[in-house]
């Protein structure tokens, strides 16, 4: 969907970019990331040519982005930035609108756009569409500003650092909700931060750049994996690596069969789930940390996993929790498996 | 559990005054009440006459009404017992009552001195009179900014003001005072000088904006253009008005001289315009900086956004930045025409005509009425175009940010 061939940015005789080459599939979530000033920003900035590239190519669905005025390119993709990006003087709805209105698409089709993108990001509440930027919260604006990105439904969208102004629990909301709207509309995104966390949960492909050169391209888990040289490990973050690598794990990968029964008596296996006639789980027999393994555990609505959970939480919550074992439950509540403080150790791709 | 409701900062507060301004307003209106003269009476037009003390010219219900608003004031800008906000909206009806009832007695003591007296003497407002209007007036002022009320309703307030005061003169109740004599005198001439006025402020304007916007953008645009441009405009302010209406007499009667189809279009050294051109040439600083200042404070990031959607650089400009650099501009506006409309005063000396000619016919015979009939209908134009334009700005702004 996007190739970077050779590009190459100068400012005098400095290269703020050098020699990137890349490809970006369609549906793609690649994050470019790197230290302030390796070039990331700019070379987002190249692709929808709001800065000039020094040499090299760009294709944006196979056409050479400089075959295109400039207007007519940007109009295609979307493009969002922190909140201060919005427009102060347009409401909400305007905001949305601006592309469509410069594409000039009929009223109608653009009001039932702006409801549809206000339902899409969960803005359609508290008469939201008639409020003015400076009216919203944090994690408000920022919807606007990826909602107004995709308004006239680019195939790619380009994000420079949407989240870098709002707070870490906003931030957890609106990256959950982004990766749902990938999933949903599947955009091909590019997205600049300097968060790890944050490019590690939303990638599908990270790019990793220092001093404008891409150090790798690569699946997040790779780059955990298998850095590539030591500043690659440097940047991950040494210390939590494993951590990082089961933030990008699911329950379900680590899930594996529950031994049950339905009364509570003491069970041949060392960890059993006492479940009801529905099959939800009531109580664990055994696996708790530092006592007999006759102990009986109430479940309690906290100490559960469910499939798409991270295995970073699912440790975490054993582990606060004192037990060796989470059930994994279903919507309904029932109990597909367990996941396990020994079984945490056992998978690796 | 018994809860006490006495607001402790009240209670712990040995302050008995919660408006220090007002205090000092009504202090200086009483003493000016007391010591100088309401109104002053003369047997001719040009002749000083005796002074009349607020006693001697009020009728006893105008006395007890003025000394009960003084007291409702007064009462007003003490701490207790008026809540703060009650407070300012007494001060607010009340000034206004004493600002009517101050006129009002004047135009009724002319009436009944002048019945009995000779048809050429005359009664004009003493400086008790201007010294009360003013307190009056700044009281309201004040009263405005402490409530820091909405634009709805200062704009309310002005046009009831405005009106009354304005109903009092149509309906001829100072028709007997000296300054209205006067301007009975000279009525057909007084349109026409306002009447000029008014086209030289706008004549000025025009251009100004026309060439002070673009140059404006052109600063924004070319940061190297700047220094001389700003150090160009700067100069022209520094030079004293009657100095720059001197200036171009010279140059523009030799372009008159020269071309004569200029010179028919009134190109020569005195008139209008050479006038225009000095105001024009005044206006042009606050137009560039106000327009510069408002697209300087743009945010670059709402900038760049609205050129990463795809706008063209036109429609960056008309769509994003002259909507939200708007309310700085129009403060420039602002400056610019209240400057103007002082200035034009100045041009009646190189015979543009304007309510100047009034004042400075009035300062060569001595007759302060006429000096008056020039001023405060100057005054009350800057007064009106400054609240007019003030109100501009608020709208311009989105609807929710108003103040």
């Amino acid at each position: 969907m996007i190739e970077l061939q050779g590009l190459t940015k100068r400012y005098g005789d400095t290269r703020v970019v050098d020699d990137i080459s890349l490809t970006v599939e369609q549906g793609e979530f690649c994050v470019l990331i790197g230290p302030s000033g390796c070039g990331k920003s700019t070379t987002l900035k190249m692709i929808n040519r709001l800065i000039a590239h020094s040499e090299g190519k760009i294709l944006v669905g196979g056409d050479d982005i400089t075959t295109l005025p400039p207007e007519r390119l940007r109009r295609r993709i979307g493009y969002a930035i922190q909140s201060i990006g919005l427009f102060p003087h347009w409401r909400v709805a305007d905001n949305i609108a601006t592309v469509p209105r410069l594409l000039k698409w009929p009223s109608s089709r653009i009001a039932a756009r702006v409801d549809e993108l206000l339902a899409l990001f969960q803005l359609d509440a508290d008469g939201l569409h008639d409020k003015y930027p400076h009216q919203l919260s944090g994690g408000q604006a920022q919807r606007v500003g990826v909602a107004r990105a995709l308004a006239a439904d680019p195939d790619v969208l380009l994000m420079d650092e949407p989240f870098g102004a709002v707070d870490p629990l906003t931030r957890d909301t609106l990256q959950a909700e982004l990766a749902r709207v990938h999933r949903q509309t599947g955009k091909t995104i590019v997205f600049v931060t300097h968060d790890m966390d944050e490019a590690l949960r939303l990638a599908s492909r990270v790019a990793l750049l220092n001093a404008g050169q891409l150090v790798q391209y690569d699946r997040p888990a790779e780059l955990l994996v298998a850095p590539a040289n030591d500043f690659v490990r440097d940047f991950i973050g040494r210390a939590d690596l494993g951590l990082k690598l089961l933030s990008r794990r699911r329950v379900e990968e680590y899930c594996r069969p529950a031994q049950r029964t339905r009364n509570n008596a003491i069970a041949s296996a060392p960890i059993t789930w006492q479940v009801d006639a529905d099959d939800r789980p009531m109580a664990l027999l055994g696996g708790r940390l530092g006592e007999s393994d006759i102990a009986r555990t109430v479940v309690n609505p906290e100490w559960i996993a469910t499939p798409e959970m991270s295995m970073k939480e699912a440790l975490s919550r054993m582990v606060w929790f004192r037990v060796t074992a989470l059930p994994v439950l279903d919507n309904e509540g029932r109990l597909l498996g367990e996941v396990t403080m020994s079984g945490v150790m056992g998978h690796r791709s | 559990m018994s809860v006490s409701h006495v607001p402790t900062s009240d209670a712990a507060s040995p302050r008995l005054v919660a408006n220090r301004v007002l205090v000092t307003l009504l202090c200086a209106g009483l003493l000016a009440a007391w010591l100088l003269p309401f109104a002053t009476m003369s047997p001719n037009r040009l002749a000083s006459g005796q002074t009349v003390g607020l006693g001697e010219a009020l009728s006893a219900w105008q006395l007890s009404a003025f000394l009960a608003l003084w007291a409702v004031l007064a009462i007003a800008a003490l701490r207790r017992p008026l809540p703060r906000g009650l407070a300012h909206g007494v001060v607010l009806l009340a000034s206004l009552g004493l600002l009517l009832i101050t006129l009002y007695s004047l135009g009724d003591y002319a009436q009944r001195t002048l019945v009995e007296r000779s048809p050429s003497a005359r009664v004009s407002q003493g400086s008790a009179f201007w010294v009360m209007v003013f307190c009056c007036a700044l009281a309201a002022i004040d009263a405005f900014q402490r409530a820091s009320s909405g634009w709805l309703l200062r704009l309310g307030y002005m046009l009831i003001a405005g009106g009354s005061v304005a109903m009092l003169f149509a309906s001829g109740h100072f028709d007997e005072l000296s300054i209205m004599r006067e301007y009975t005198n000279i009525r057909d001439k007084f349109a026409d000088q306002f009447i000029t006025h008014l086209v030289l402020v706008g004549s000025a304007l025009g251009p100004a904006l026309l060439i002070g916007i673009p140059l404006g953008l052109l600063a924004h645009r070319h940061v190297r253009l700047q220094g001389t441009l700003f150090s160009v405009l700067n100069f022209f302010q520094t030079i004293p008005s009657i100095a720059l209406f001197a200036l171009l007499i010279a140059p523009l009667s030799a372009l008159g001289n020269a071309f004569p189809l200029l010179g028919e279009w009134g190109v020569k050294g005195i008139g209008a315009v050479p006038a225009i051109i000095a105001l024009v040439m005044y206006a042009l600083l606050p137009v560039v900086r106000n327009t510069y200042a408002g697209l300087k404070g743009v945010p670059p990031a709402t900038v760049e956004a609205a050129r990463g959607m795809g706008m063209t650089a036109r429609q960056v400009l008309w769509r994003v930045e002259i909507p939200l650099a708007l309310p700085v501009m129009l403060s420039g506006l602002r400056i610019v025409t209240v400057q103007a409309i002082g200035l034009t005063v100045v041009a009646a000396l190189i015979g543009a005509g304007g309510l100047g000619a009034f004042i400075f016919q009035g300062l060569g015979q001595y007759a302060i009425d006429l000096v008056l009939l020039g001023a405060i209908p100057t005054i009350v134009l800057a007064v009106i175009a400054d609240f007019t334009l003030q109100m501009l700005v608020v709208l311009s702004k989105p609807a929710s940010t108003r103040r």
